[in-house]
């Protein structure tokens, strides 16, 4: 199939109109920087393409009293630029930093990363960790669902040829919460996680935690939150004692997981420093 | 944990082909018309230069401005072989090929112009801003410009000067090692502070100096260029740049795994240009293109030895190769 069209949509129906007449002829295309290259390495050979990139009406962030949802074809330029998303939701913003260089950021969207779904994908741990929700539409209608179940695997998510993602929505952080974000790039700038890490913690006045979630980039085959470790936290303080019994708890994770692979032992030796600065830094945060 | 480290990485480095094979550059100098004068040579500009430094040297000698050197080079049907733009060389040699043309034009325009001056001989004639004249007489004068139309009326343009220059270099005797493989030689060192996460592997280039022997700095601006350009390729070589061979194929063949600085991982770099000049060389010049970037891998790997005391042996030091090298140490 070679490429026939390129429809450049001005609103949501119309593009709802598009995906329901081409159905999986058709692919959207954001900001490009994932599918432009799986076009020219012929990975991809749609018949359509439906560009959504000038699509305002998915290009938001919104606040509510006890929400935030961010449009799906938000930048990172955007994401990493909000006064929204700073302070208790740091993690957020250090992410959207960390993807790519300033060109990258400017075009690329959140929408895109998440359904692209790359096993390095930098916004999905944090947002794993926010346990966050996925909005899609399609002349059908609406649906939810949670990311940890929209991804499936390696480049695989939930989404039909007709649906499209809207937006992402999740729970704004309470009083003594925060989200903490880590990357190990290996240089500072267009680095593709080898390791990234997303913390959500909830911690009382004694400095114990109340609610912990923890979710990894490039240790598996889809960003992952780490429950095993996760039961580890839940109840203690944080203590020296309590953070390196999680950092063993993660490693031995990661060992299984990884098992055979090259990169295994610099990985589950590398996941301490950049887990335990993460940790320490959100704790930080939810005390502020 | 984070940990610093200071290193000094120092080289010194033949320029040339070496070890007694030919190293020949020429070029021609040729009097124009309106008085311009053109360079041909086969010097080749990648980038490094050439044609700015080359032009100002012909300039230097022929003494005129810069903007009246015509420079043709890149083109074989009009210039002579000046050799490859490679091994450092076409400064000090190619420099001198045009000095040797320029010199022998500027002499056959002194001739040319004491016989339109009417002068008994070229004594005490000289060229100077564009103009030959005699030093106790300086109302004796004409212009190259008018000179030029003089000789173009009598038919006796074009006027061409040639120089041909070859290094002096002597191939080793095998049995004793003894010889002269290499004339000029470049001196360089280098010092950085790194900053080393043991937890990680990463490594932080803080700081870095270097100090660059260039016999005389013809643009200096531009070897401040050289020494930056140079210090971020051997940067590259020594902690980043790895084409990943097995079994002599090449793993990482894209610059998505074949990883390059980018402008946030060089650090500004404090340059000194050190000028002793080499009594071989075009004014005093050297070589230092390949040279800027020699001293920068043994500067790293001495930097990451002061930090963490592993020796390591192997660029580039990718952060898994560091992790493993420490864990082998700690492990004796
Ligand atoms: C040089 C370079 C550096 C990069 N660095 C990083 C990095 O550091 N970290 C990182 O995570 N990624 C990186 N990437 C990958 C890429 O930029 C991100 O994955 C980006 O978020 C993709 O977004 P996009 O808008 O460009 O997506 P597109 O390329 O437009 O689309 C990607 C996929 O998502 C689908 N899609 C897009 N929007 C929607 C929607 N609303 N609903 C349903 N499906 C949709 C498309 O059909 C396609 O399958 C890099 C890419 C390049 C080229």
């Amino acid at each position: 199939m070679s490429l026939k069209n390129v429809y450049v949509a001005k609103t949501l129906d119309e593009v709802l109109n598009l995906l329901n007449q081409y159905g999986c002829e058709s692919k959207l295309i954001a900001g490009g920087t994932d599918v432009i290259i799986q076009l020219r390495e012929k990975e991809i050979s749609p018949k359509v393409l439906v560009d959504i990139s000038n699509l305002s009406e998915i290009n938001f962030i919104d606040e509510s009293e006890d929400k935030i949802t961010i449009g799906a074809c938000t930048t990172f330029t955007t994401i990493a630029e909000s006064s929204i998303l700073k302070d208790k939701l740091k993690g957020l913003v250090q992410s959207a930093e960390s993807v790519g260089s300033p060109q990258i950021r400017n075009a690329a969207t959140i929408g895109g990363n998440i359904c692209n779904a790359s096993m390095a994908a930098d916004i999905v741990p944090p947002l794993l960790a926010l346990d966050a929700e996925v909005l899609i539409e399609s002349k059908a209608g609406k649906r939810r669902i949670l990311l940890d179940h929209f991804l499936m695997g390696k480049g695989k998510v939930d989404i039909k040829p007709e649906e499209i993602v809207t937006a992402i929505t999740f729970n704004k952080p309470k009083n003594r919460e925060a989200l903490g974000f880590g990357k190990l790039g290996l240089r500072k700038a267009l680095a593709i996680a080898r390791i990234s890490t997303a913390i959500y913690l909830s911690l009382d006045e004694e400095n114990t935690c109340r609610k912990i979630r923890i979710a990894n980039g490039a240790v598996g085959f889809r960003g992952m939150r780490e429950k095993e470790v996760e039961n580890i936290f839940i109840g203690k303080q944080l203590t020296e004692d309590v953070i390196n019994m999680g950092i063993e708890k993660l490693r031995e994770e990661l060992n299984q997981r990884l098992a055979g692979r090259s990169s295994a032992e610099f990985k589950t030796t590398a996941i301490a420093g950049i887990f335990k600065k993460a940790l320490l830094e959100t704790a930080n945060n939810c005390k502020e | 944990m984070k940990k610093k480290g200071v290193g000094i990485g120092s080289t010194f480095y033949g320029t040339g082909y070496g070890n007694g094979f030919p190293d020949v550059s020429r070029a021609k100098a040729v009097l124009k018309e309106d008085g311009k004068v053109a360079v041909h040579v086969g010097a080749t500009e990648v980038g490094q230069g050439s044609k700015t430094i080359m032009s100002q040297m012909a300039a230097e000698v022929m003494s005129i401005p810069l903007n009246d050197i015509i420079f043709i080079c890149e083109d074989t049907k009009n210039m002579p072989d000046s050799g490859t733009a490679a091994a450092s060389r076409q400064t000090y040699n190619t420099g001198n090929a045009i000095k040797l043309a320029c010199e022998d034009l500027r002499k056959k325009v002194i001739e040319n112009a004491f016989k339109e001056l009417k002068l008994n001989s070229s004594v005490g004639l000289t060229l100077k801003n564009g103009e030959i004249y005699l030093k106790t007489l300086p109302s004796k004068n004409i212009s190259l410009k008018e000179l030029a139309l003089c000789l173009l009326k009598n038919k006796e343009l074009p006027l061409i000067g040639e120089g041909s220059f070859t290094a002096q270099t002597i191939e080793m005797d095998e049995e004793t090692g003894q010889g002269a493989p290499y004339w000029p030689y470049t001196f360089n060192v280098y010092g950085v502070i790194v900053e080393v996460d043991t937890e990680t592997g990463l490594i932080d280039i803080i700081k870095a100096v270097c100090a660059q022997d260039v016999g005389k700095a013809i643009n200096p601006e531009m070897i401040e260029g050289q020494m930056d350009g140079g210090f971020a390729m051997g940067l590259g070589y020594s902690i980043y740049e790895d084409l990943g061979l097995k079994e002599g194929k090449m793993k990482n063949k894209n610059f998505t795994n074949y990883l390059i600085p980018t402008a946030l991982d060089v650090p500004e770099l404090e340059k000194f240009i050190i000028e002793d000049p080499e009594s071989t060389g075009p004014f005093g010049a050297k070589g230092i293109g390949e040279p800027v970037m020699l001293g920068v891998a043994p500067a790293v790997l001495n930097a990451i030895y002061d930090a963490v005391g592993v020796r390591i042996t192997q660029v580039p030091v990718t952060p898994d190769r560091l992790l493993r090298a420490l864990k082998e140490e700690r492990r004796e």
